[in-house]
């Protein structure tokens, strides 16, 4: 069963950002740059919402010829469950917030 | 410029990813795998600078988990029965590792008193090294020590020609041979060795192990040494009565003609300051300091009384490693030889986690305390114990 911790600032605008994005693939460089995390605290944060099931990562082939395979994120159903629930209102969050960490328990 | 500043933020992860466990390995390629989309130079190469340092982080937080794993396998090995968070009734179950801390708080005990009686220094700094020294033995022969008993016999002679070599080539003082000098220490050899030799010899009474104790018992007599050979006589004689083997009864009697022989010769050696007769001269000090002193010294003998009394693994080991404690302690009582490890001397300190680190690992059983005589349990890792230590299960 996973831990339903509170969220860090970057945590939650890395949330916002990939439920946003809905469910169109986004790429590291990108979501640093749409959020403003550096990416020494993106790629933890990326690997750990993996781990919990909240994110999911594949390889994707490039678009232009001669560029190398890149890594691709979206939110998983629980990740977005989860990232609805921080966005909420504060009275909201929290019921919807043990909600969203049950389903992904 | 370009190419090297990518090039150089490149060859930076590409480096760093090496450090990762496998399964994160996949993301250092990612982050690398960036750089080609990032349109300026500066901004690569901070973009990989953060990479540099999540990865630096993860290696380290993967290394620590990793380390942490494997201290606790070591100082609580995992049995298939129990994988719980080590308690005070797993430290009690586990002879090797209570014995790492009783001979731990012994040498604590006896800082405390050096430091109130106003020793030397260069004393306390040598009980800590041998402290520092034996607990390193005691790690690196956790394993093996149970995995590889099936060596215990040729162990034993081979532990048995130091003592023999020191007879007749040791450092001599008072009509005595029982030391080597190592630098500006002279070692006690026979304190070091003859503990560990006497639990190798419960685990594993064979005929060579038999041969070495005899030579052991020669060499006593010869350095003389008349403390250790009743240590020695003391020890094969609980073990012989435990298990009531030949082998440990022959053993038995070249140890008590060994001590016969050093009763005939007298032990002329004064004591030493702040090494012989301390549990009596440290109440003079203080009431704390003698009592510091006594309580190290019983400490010794704990994991032998607790082990037997929960009915652990290999109790004729327990037995010897108990009997051996006690007979040094009673000899520092009773005469001008060394108070073990709460006094002055690296070599009862070896000697102490030397033996210790050879006891059964720690299996234990649902019943709690076992009768005497019963079968023992198997240790984990280690082999099947010789007939001589089976006994039938009672009808």
């Amino acid at each position: 069963m996973s831990r339903n911790r509170t969220l860090s600032n970057p945590a939650r605008a890395l949330l916002a950002a990939l439920l946003a994005a809905g469910d169109r693939w986004s790429h590291g460089y990108e979501l640093a740059s749409l959020t403003g995390i550096k990416s020494g605290t993106l790629y933890p944060l990326l690997i750990r919402l993996e781990a919990q099931g909240y994110l999911a990562a594949e390889w994707q082939q490039p678009v232009a010829s001669g560029r190398p395979p890149r890594h691709a994120y979206r939110l998983t159903a629980a990740g977005q469950r989860r990232a609805r629930a921080e966005a909420a209102p504060p009275g909201q969050a929290a019921v919807a917030g043990w909600r969203a960490g049950g389903a992904a328990s | 410029m370009s190419n090297f500043v990518r090039g150089v933020a490149s060859g930076m992860l590409s480096a760093a990813w090496r450090l990762l466990p496998p399964s994160l390995a996949p993301w250092a390629r990612a982050m690398n795998r960036e750089l080609a989309e990032i349109g300026g130079d500066g901004d690569a190469l901070l973009f990989a600078f953060g990479c540099l340092r999540a990865i630096l982080g993860l290696a380290i937080a993967a290394r620590l988990r990793s380390l942490c794993a494997a201290a606790r396998d070591i100082l609580f090995p995992p049995t298939p029965s129990t994988r719980s968070l080590p308690t005070m009734n797993d430290i009690l179950a586990r002879p090797r590792l209570l014995g790492l801390i009783c001979g731990a708080g012994a040498v604590g005990m006896g800082l405390a008193y050096m430091l109130a009686a106003g020793a030397p220094s260069r004393y306390l700094l040598v009980n800590l090294a041998a402290l520092v020294l034996g607990a390193s033995a005691w790690l690196a022969l956790g394993r093996a020590a149970g995995s590889r008993l099936a060596g215990a016999g040729p162990a034993i002679l081979a532990l048995a020609v130091p003592l023999v070599l020191t007879a007749w080539f040791g450092v001599a003082s008072g009509g005595a041979s029982r030391w080597v000098s190592v630098g500006p220490l002279n070692l006690q050899v026979s304190l070091i060795l003859l503990p560990a030799m006497l639990v190798l010899y419960a685990r594993r009474p064979d005929a060579i192990g038999t041969a070495g104790m005899i030579a052991a018992a020669v060499a006593l007599a010869a350095q003389p040494d008349r403390a250790m050979a009743g240590v020695l006589l003391a020890g094969l004689l609980i073990l012989a009565l435990a298990t009531r083997g030949r082998l440990a009864m022959l053993a038995t009697a070249a140890s008590f003609a060994a001590f016969g022989w050093t009763l005939l010769t007298p032990d002329a050696l004064a004591a030493v300051p702040y090494v012989d007769q301390i549990l009596y001269t440290a109440f003079d000090v203080h009431p704390l300091a003698g009592a510091a002193v006594v309580i190290g010294a019983a400490a010794l003998m704990a994991p032998a009384l607790i082990g037997v009394s929960r009915g652990a693994a290999e109790r004729p080991a327990l037995l010897a490693f108990g009997g051996c404690w006690m007979g040094v302690v009673l000899a520092a009582a009773l005469g001008n030889y060394p108070t073990p490890l709460v006094g002055y001397g690296g070599s009862a300190v070896l000697g102490y986690l030397l033996s210790v680190a050879l006891l059964p690992g720690g299996a234990r059983q649902a019943g709690g305390s076992r009768a005497p005589g019963s079968q023992p349990i198997a240790d984990r890792g280690s082999e099947q114990t010789t007939s001589e230590l089976r006994v039938p299960h009672p009808a």
